[in-house]
């Protein structure tokens, strides 16, 4: 890049970082760094700007790469980072008014990251990057030491297990003995208030009796039960108490495990937070054209990106259309009071089409979902019927013909309350199926025994039990899932040499069903 | 951009990129490298693919390769085998939206790709000589380690080897001739050096002058009456050659001769009634491969394709695997077609002989097949491979033909997976049997056939 350009870039800096302190947001010092394509492409890839070898980084690096290289389009843009000073790239061989275009879409993140109460957590990880950089060079001299192989193993395993977290992004599940404590005091505070009212007479001897014994019971278990109450977080649990991890292993697990939990609270807003830049960097663009500080020509070359990035998919939901549309529809539904009790009970359709009072909370609304929504939350409030259809949105279904040899993509459903049911599941748990640990001595030998909640929706298979294989790899002892599978209770263990499925048929399982189409796909 | 815009050139926000592009590739690489390892594990599947068999040999085919994906729990596709999700654009209900082709379905039940964790299918390319590599690297023939591999010497032309004293002249060897009559000239001079007591140089000059014949050269040195420059040194001598008759040096020929390494591949199948077009379907797809491994370790393959029922007759590729007769079997015909094609074409010491033959294990007279066999043994061929293709679990007849076998040679029955393996214990009866159940058995089967050094002792 030569100086000039990059000297036009800081002023376009400058002016953007004005905009959007006049437009409300939270501006911060933020470290643009210009850098070659391939640069760009691999802190895609790897997360951080440095990070460890694993072979997931690189295939997506390749796979970046491959686009890049070939087909000349996924120009990479934007990446930016919440750190401490957050951080961003610039690819030098980037068109100008791409790069400013990028510069205003970062500002919109670096607030969102600032003002979004689960990112703003994020940031409690602010020396994260750095771990990752430290966390590369400890590997590497793993690598050396005890092979590229045992390293990857248990990569591997981490990383299998990594998405699994508390429901809450921003609690700690507490260890054993803490929650085992507190389940203690809570059944004693029972027990006495139970005593209390059996010495009262309230409520027959009898029945105290019996409660009280169910009490006592329910101590002794909470007394010895490990966990005492289920644990979300599986990795964690298993790097506390794996039967055969080593210190440089459990170094690695705890790198990826931290790593996951920074990178969570982006995950659960990935939608809002694209969402937000987009908005604003269209609003952005829209005042530096106005002001004549780009040229019609790079006015061209912004909407074509600008388009590119934003349009829509129709295999796939993209973030960039979806996300802007939500504070889009928002802003323009709080403007025009069409929220609350009064407009949802408004049975007249042609009234509620109408519906305009001039409230104007337009602003507001969209400052407060920035501010305190996950992207599952704004789905529950903000999919509504009419936003669902205005995005059109629908549910297709792949099919093969046969005699074309060709597989087929036919619009299946657009019904939006089932749509809005897969959107809130997708969004829900980081997209992980509920699964939590509710034994890690199970056979009193010290087995692990994992629970999935069933919610209608089955577990694939192969990944099953690949993964109950690698967790296997890190906790040393047997590992167990009791899950369903056709509707019957059934349990996968691997004891290190084989995976067995049994499926009790005796005792079927039933639950609801109406929303089946949903879980079809 | 760090700061304001006056910043000095020395704070722009050139930052000097953190290397990690070596680990990136790396890591690609090491992705790539599980890629390969899948497909490895797909291979029973791959093999069996008949888009593979029946095309064009040496073609490059495409087989879809998928991206790793780190095992994680997550919810499954439906039971009812409806694939989908979620999109954004216009259309109703039963609009179709897109396509995507799939090559090379085939349709068969087993030609579903493998289902461990991966999506993204990319179809990359892949040649049969790399699929081959694949199989090759646990694989190896039995009997081809050099001194096993037969290699035949066969003339091509002439060529020059080393030299001779004598030889027609078109090939005398100029330069070895000169140097021997330089050598001739220095050993003369030192001659006359000694027997003169006369200087070099002048030794040199009566000896050019006499034309290099020693008497003369020795008569002009005795009185030096001949016109030599004076005052000249050691180093003025300028050597000529002096060529005797047994200096002549002529170019030495000999006759080419290469060796080559041939083989032919027997291939004999049972076209009987209880022959289904799935069986033959098992048998063409070994042999396909078998015969692709033989033209890896040879220069140069025949094949010759034997159908029979009750009788046995050489056809054309094309035909081998389309005739189907109705009626008994008599298995020795082939036999003996082979025994006699060996005697009038195939001489043991010119080639290397396979012989191959599928069946559904049905034979009325496995005696006569023994025999037959026997005879073949006799003739020292390299292998004899017998696949029995037996996918009906009950099948109504017994497999009399292999029980014949294992009643007269020296066989051992072993397993590989659920495949059972019947070998020779030596090469005497280089005998190799599989019985083939499942498309899965074909790439086992294949292992069995070409395992290495099962003979070696």
């Amino acid at each position: 890049m030569k100086k000039q350009e990059l000297e036009r870039l800081a002023k376009m800096e400058t002016r953007i970082l004005q905009i959007a302190e006049e437009e409300g947001l939270t501006v911060k010092e933020t470290i643009f760094e210009v850098v070659p394509a391939r640069r760009m492409l691999e802190a895609m890839a790897y997360m951080f700007p440095v990070n460890f070898s694993h072979w997931s980084f690189g295939r997506d690096y390749d796979y970046h790469r491959t686009i890049y290289d070939h087909s000349g389009a996924g120009i990479p843009y934007e990446q930016v980072w919440n750190f401490d000073v957050p951080k961003a790239l610039l690819v030098e061989t980037n068109p100008f008014a791409l790069n400013v275009l990028t510069m205003a879409h970062v500002v919109g993140h670096v607030d969102f990251f600032l003002r979004n109460h689960y990112t703003r957590h994020g940031r409690s990880f602010a020396n994260i990057a750095e771990e990752a950089r430290f966390a590369a060079e400890r590997f590497m001299k793993y690598e050396s030491k005890y092979g590229e192989e045992k390293v990857e193993a248990i990569i591997d395993a981490g990383m299998s297990l990594r998405w699994h977290q508390p429901h809450d992004p921003l609690l700690e599940e507490p260890d054993d003995e803490k929650a085992r404590e507190y389940k203690i005091s809570l059944i004693q505070e029972k027990i006495r208030y139970a005593q209390r009212r059996a010495k009262e007479g309230n409520g027959g001897a009898e029945q105290s009796e019996a409660a009280i014994k169910a009490l006592d019971l329910e101590l002794a278990r909470a007394r010895s039960a490990t966990p005492p109450e289920p644990v979300y977080d599986i990795l964690k649990y298993v790097m506390a108490r794996s039967h055969r991890l080593r210190k440089w292993e459990r170094d690695i697990l705890s790198v990826i495990w931290n790593q996951a939990r920074a990178l969570a609270p982006n995950a659960r807003t990935k939608m809002l937070n694209e969402g937000w830049a987009t908005y604003w960097h269209t609003r952005i663009m829209r005042r530096l054209f106005g002001e004549g500080l780009l040229s019609a020509e790079e006015h061209g070359v912004f909407l074509d990106f600008h388009n590119k990035v934003t349009q829509q998919q129709k295999l796939g939901l993209n973030v960039y259309s979806v996300g802007p549309a939500i504070f889009e529809y928002a802003e323009d539904a709080w403007n025009k009071g069409r929220f609350g009790r009064e407009f949802e009970e408004c049975r007249n359709p042609r009234e509620k089409a109408e519906w305009d009072t001039h409230a104007m909370k337009g602003k507001e609304k969209v400052f407060q979902i920035s501010a305190s929504y996950t992207d599952h939350m704004a789905v529950m409030e903000l999919f509504t019927p009419e936003f669902i259809h205005g995005l059109e949105l629908y549910i297709y279904e792949e099919r093969l013909n046969e005699e074309r040899e060709e597989v087929e993509y036919i619009i299946l459903e657009k019904n939006p309350e089932i749509i809005r049911q897969i959107l809130m599941h997708r969004h829900a748990f980081l997209g992980t199926p509920e699964i939590v640990v509710v034994n890690g001595n199970y056979n009193s030998h010290g087995e692990l025994y994992l629970r999935h909640g069933y919610d209608g929706r089955e577990l694939e298979d192969t990944y099953t039990r690949e993964t109950l294989r690698n967790t296997f790899y890190a906790w040393g002892r047997p590992v167990h899932l009791e899950t369903i599978v056709d509707e019957k209770p059934t349990l996968y263990s691997y004891d290190g040499k084989s995976i067995s499925v049994k499926n009790d048929d005796a005792d079927e399982w039933t639950g609801e069903d109406d929303l089946s189409i949903l879980f079809e796909l | 951009m760090k700061t304001s815009p006056s910043t000095e050139e020395a704070s722009m926000p050139v930052i000097a990129p953190e290397i990690v592009s070596e680990r990136g590739k790396a890591d690609a690489r090491r992705h790539r490298q599980k890629q390969r390892d899948a497909i490895r594990k797909q291979l029973p599947h791959i093999i069996a693919e008949e888009s593979i068999i029946t095309g064009k040999r040496d073609r490059i085919i495409k087989i879809p390769v998928k991206n790793m994906q780190i095992p994680e729990f997550k919810h499954g596709q439906s039971k009812k085998g409806k694939t989908g999700g979620l999109g954004q654009g216009k259309g109703g209900k039963g609009d179709i939206i897109g396509k995507r082709s799939v090559p090379g379905k085939t349709g068969g039940k087993d030609g579903k790709p493998g289902s461990e964790p991966g999506v993204d299918y990319i179809e990359t390319e892949i040649e049969i000589a790399e699929l081959i590599e694949f199989m090759m690297e646990d694989l190896g023939l039995p009997r081809l380690e050099e001194k096993q591999v037969r290699k035949i010497v066969v003339e091509a032309g002439w060529r020059v080897h080393g030299t001779a004293h004598t030889g027609p002249q078109v090939l005398r060897n100029n330069k070895k001739t000169v140097q021997e009559g330089i050598k001739r000239f220095w050993f003369m001079l030192e001659m006359l050096h000694k027997e003169t007591g006369r200087a070099k140089v002048t030794c040199f000059y009566a000896l050019r002058e006499a034309d290099g014949i020693i008497p003369d050269a020795l008569r002009l040195l005795e009185n030096l009456e001949f016109a030599h420059p004076e005052g000249m040194t050691e180093e003025d001598i300028a050597p000529f050659p002096i060529i005797h008759p047994d200096d002549e040096r002529y170019h030495r020929l000999e006759r080419k001769t290469a060796q080559k390494s041939q083989a032919v591949v027997f291939a004999m199948m049972d076209v009987s009634g209880s022959m289904t077009d799935e069986k033959k379907y098992y048998a063409r797809s070994l042999l396909f491969w078998l015969t692709e491994f033989l033209r890896r370790i040879y220069e140069h393959v025949d094949i010759r394709f034997i159908i029979h029922h009750t009788i046995a007759k050489i056809v054309a590729e094309e035909d081998f695997f389309r005739t189907g007769e109705s009626g008994g079997t008599f298995c020795y015909t082939a036999y003996e077609m082979v025994n006699s094609l060996i005697e009038s074409d195939y001489p043991l010491s010119q080639w290397n002989v396979y012989a191959w033959h599928f069946s559904d294990g049905e034979d009325f007279d496995p005696a006569r097949t023994v025999a037959e066999l026997k005879k073949l043994f006799e003739k020292k061929i390299n292998m004899f491979g017998y696949g029995e293709i037996n996918p009906e679990e009950s099948s109504y007849f017994t497999a009399e033909l292999l029980d014949a076998f294992k009643k007269e040679f020296d066989l051992k029955e072993t397993r590989e997976g659920d495949l059972k393996i019947v070998a020779s214990v030596d090469d005497d009866t280089p005998f190799i049997g599989a019985v083939i159940k499942k498309k899965e058995h074909i790439l086992a089967a294949l292992k069995a056939f070409l395992k290495r050094d099962r003979w070696q002792k």
